[in-house]
């Protein structure tokens, strides 16, 4: 199985639908969880909390900012949510996230 | 442009002090100049270039320190309370600007000046201090003694000196700076710095510890209507972007931590990989799981992204994302406390924690290769604390590594393992996996910078949209438009913070409404690309030339062993070509006369053979 490793706030939301707090390291770790798309794993974390699945989707679509990693490659430069997984395949998913210096955001060419 | 009502935004004075006689002058804000470069970055470059020229040594009398306000500074809109300082930089001979957050820059602007220029070199240590007096417009400002001042910390003199958030703040600088290290900062408000390009040696050069300032003065605005309007409107923008409203106030900046790692782009061991193992538990997750206490924020800032952390030795503000990459990834080490300690000790003697983090991972190369003879290795985050002392104090080696990397891997017979650009240590992005962001480092005025621009929202994160990475072909228009937005967003001076969710548009707005001078967005767009260009023209006359704009051998020759990045060098050179065909620059990185007249920018062409 995709091993899926969540970050930011999507952690804590994680950790809440399973009931185990802040504590929980394997959260940090990484869970595996079975599909064989992006959106396949989408589904299944959105089956066990109602709160992370609002995080991650609007109306079935990835929310702005969220970044989808498979291996170091963004999915929004292979196939987003339809991108196919193989079961080594790391997945991780990152909420809204900044750093650095982000000046020129909103005209860039 | 006097502090009048009838002149809005700027001050319209410049506080200019002599140390060596002592002479303190107060002088007219040419209005022409304050409409081309508005303050901050743009006013200090402007000032320097008539102030310092090829001849002066950077750490002679005959270099100026250049503290500036900017037109929004004190006004009230949100994160108006940075202000920078320019020099010529003693660490790499370029011009510097160097800018910070806080309170003193609000409060200095509050004293009545848009400015300060500090000349020439007190016989004894002194500290200046700026009150206001009877008549708000004439400021008592005094040279005073610091004999019994200096040797100190930058805690202690901040508290000695009467910090007070709110009314009266203290700018200084600690042992690095007085023992003339060249990687030494200034520090304002007692935990925030001007960090990289060592200001704080030129200050240590000039016997000055500190400056006071208390202010009453309060900038006029010209349409006040208009201007509770773009502060309701960039309030609503902060609180609608989940960048500003969540990100940054939740985790801090290093929240990029993991997702940099993950990609293949965080420079390890001296950027001899680009992934961590230990990325983890340095991250921005991991320190608000630990060590984190509680958020704070500069004056008028509703974002709030800095931390305050403490472990079992020390409580402070930090660490930010490239300081915890300079002590963590970049040498090595994965214990969060003994960077947390580290960034602590960086900030008290007054030293940039990105060049000493990364100087020390330099030596721990040097020392592992043969090179240095010396117990650091990478991971020995156990020497963090002695050494950075050593460096500050210049004892022993560390007499060697106060000068940063360059100058410490040149002595030792290996330059190519400096981690820099024009002697300027490189932050937390791996150009092999970023390929913008070697552009950015390699063009940068100040040397390798991610202030300067940074291609993490376009190759990384998305904003406003994904690019590529990898790709070479087009960068050059995306590095442009962030340089030029930077140097524009640091004249005004703002936090660059607010772009995340306010466009360029609202800063045209609220410049307009403060002034009273009509902005639009590409007027706005256009300082930046003048401050940009002066910045190109100071570097060309001190002699730099195309050659510099390079990244270190590594990253143009040695690929990526492993991970998702793997394969990949920079490809510095096309992307350099279309930078300088796209810049309206020459060949040889030179900008073109009909560039420099459509900045408004004739009477600057150098080489002289430049000139129409």
């Amino acid at each position: 199985m995709p091993l899926v490793k969540l970050y930011g706030n999507l952690r804590k939301l994680a950790r809440s639908a399973n009931g185990t707090g802040g504590g929980d390291r394997r959260i940090a770790h990484g869970l595996n969880i079975s599909g064989d798309t992006v959106q396949a794993i989408i589904e299944g974390l959105c089956a066990s909390s109602p709160e992370l699945c609002a995080a991650l989707l609007d109306q079935g679509v990835l929310r702005p900012y969220i970044r989808v990693i498979i291996n170091g490659r963004d999915i929004e430069l292979a196939q987003g949510l339809a991108t196919p997984l193989d079961p080594q395949d790391q997945v991780d998913i990152f909420p809204p996230i900044a750093g650095g210096s982000l000046a020129g955001q909103t005209t860039a060419p | 442009m006097s502090g009048d009502s009838d002149h809005y935004g700027w001050a319209g004075k410049i506080l200019d002090i002599d140390l060596t006689t002592g002479a303190i002058k107060s002088l007219p804000l040419d209005e022409t100049l304050a409409r081309l470069f508005l303050g901050g970055r743009g006013l200090g470059t402007r000032f320097l270039w008539d102030e310092v020229g090829p001849q002066v040594d950077p750490l002679s009398p005959a270099n100026v320190l250049i503290f500036a306000a900017g037109p929004l500074t004190a006004t009230g809109y949100q994160t108006s309370n940075r202000f920078s300082v320019s020099t010529k930089s003693p660490l790499t001979g370029t011009v510097l600007d160097a800018n910070s957050g806080g309170y003193w820059g609000m409060q200095f602007k509050k004293s009545g000046y848009d400015a300060l220029i500090v000349r020439g070199r007190a016989e004894q240590p002194v500290y200046i201090e700026i009150k206001p007096s009877s008549e708000v417009a004439v400021p008592q400002v005094s040279i005073r003694d610091a004999s019994t001042l200096w040797g100190m910390r930058v805690r202690a003199v901040t508290e000695k000196l009467g910090q007070n958030d709110n009314r009266r703040n203290v700018l200084c600088i600690g042992p690095a700076g007085e023992n003339l290290s060249r990687i030494a900062a200034i520090m304002n408000d007692g935990q925030r710095s001007l960090a990289r390009g060592g200001p704080g040696a030129v200050m240590g050069s000039k016997n000055l510890k500190a400056i006071v300032v208390e202010g009453k003065y309060r900038p006029e605005i010209q349409d006040q209507e208009l201007f509770k309007f773009m502060l309701y409107e960039t309030r609503k923008l902060l609180r609608a972007s989940p960048l500003t409203s969540q990100a940054l106030p939740e985790f801090g900046t290093s929240v990029v931590m993991n997702l940099v790692n993950n990609i293949g782009a965080l420079p390890t061991r001296n950027y001899q990989q680009s992934q961590f193992e230990g990325a983890e538990a340095i991250s921005g997750e991991a320190l608000t799981d630990t060590y984190l206490v509680k958020n704070a924020s500069c004056w008028a800032c509703p974002i709030g992204c800095t931390r305050i952390s403490k472990t079992e030795k020390v409580e402070g503000e930090g660490p930010e994302f490239e300081t915890t990459w300079a002590f963590g990834a970049q040498c090595g080490n994965d214990d969060l406390a003994a960077i947390i300690e580290a960034n602590y000790l960086c900030n008290d003697l007054g030293m940039d924690t990105i060049s000493a983090g990364s100087t020390i991972a330099c030596a721990m190369e040097l020392a592992e290769k043969g090179y240095l003879d010396a117990d650091l290795r990478f991971g020995r985050a156990d020497l963090f604390a002695q050494t950075l002392e050593d460096m500050a104090y210049r004892r022993g080696l560390g007499d060697d590594l106060a000068d940063g990397s360059l100058r410490l891997a040149t002595r030792y017979g290996a330059p190519e393992l400096s981690m820099s650009v024009k002697g300027l240590e490189m932050p937390a992005y791996d150009p092999r996996g970023m390929q913008g962001q070697g552009l950015l480092y390699a063009t940068s005025n100040r040397g390798a910078c991610h202030m300067r621009g940074n291609m993490l929202g376009l190759e990384v994160l998305g904003l406003p949209k994904l690019i590529d990475r990898f790709q070479v072909q087009g960068k050059s228009s995306y590095v442009i438009l962030h340089q030029n937005t930077s140097a524009m967003i640091d004249s005004l001076v703002i936090c660059k913070f607010t772009n995340m969710g306010v466009a360029e548009e609202y800063f045209a707005r609220v410049l307009s409404a403060v002034t009273g001078i009509k902005y639009a967005t590409g007027d706005l767009i256009r300082v930046g690309e003048r401050v940009y260009n002066l910045e190109r023209l100071y570097n060309l006359r001190e002699g730099f030339s195309a050659e510099d704009d390079t990244l270190p051998p590594r990253l143009l020759n040695e690929a990526v062993a492993e991970g998702p990045s793997k394969g990949w060098v920079s490809k510095l050179e096309p992307m350099l070509k279309e930078y300088y065909r796209a810049r309206g620059w020459d060949e040889q990185g030179v900008p073109r006369p009909q560039k420099l007249a459509e900045l408004e920018l004739h009477g600057f062409s150098y080489p002289k053979e430049l000139v129409p």
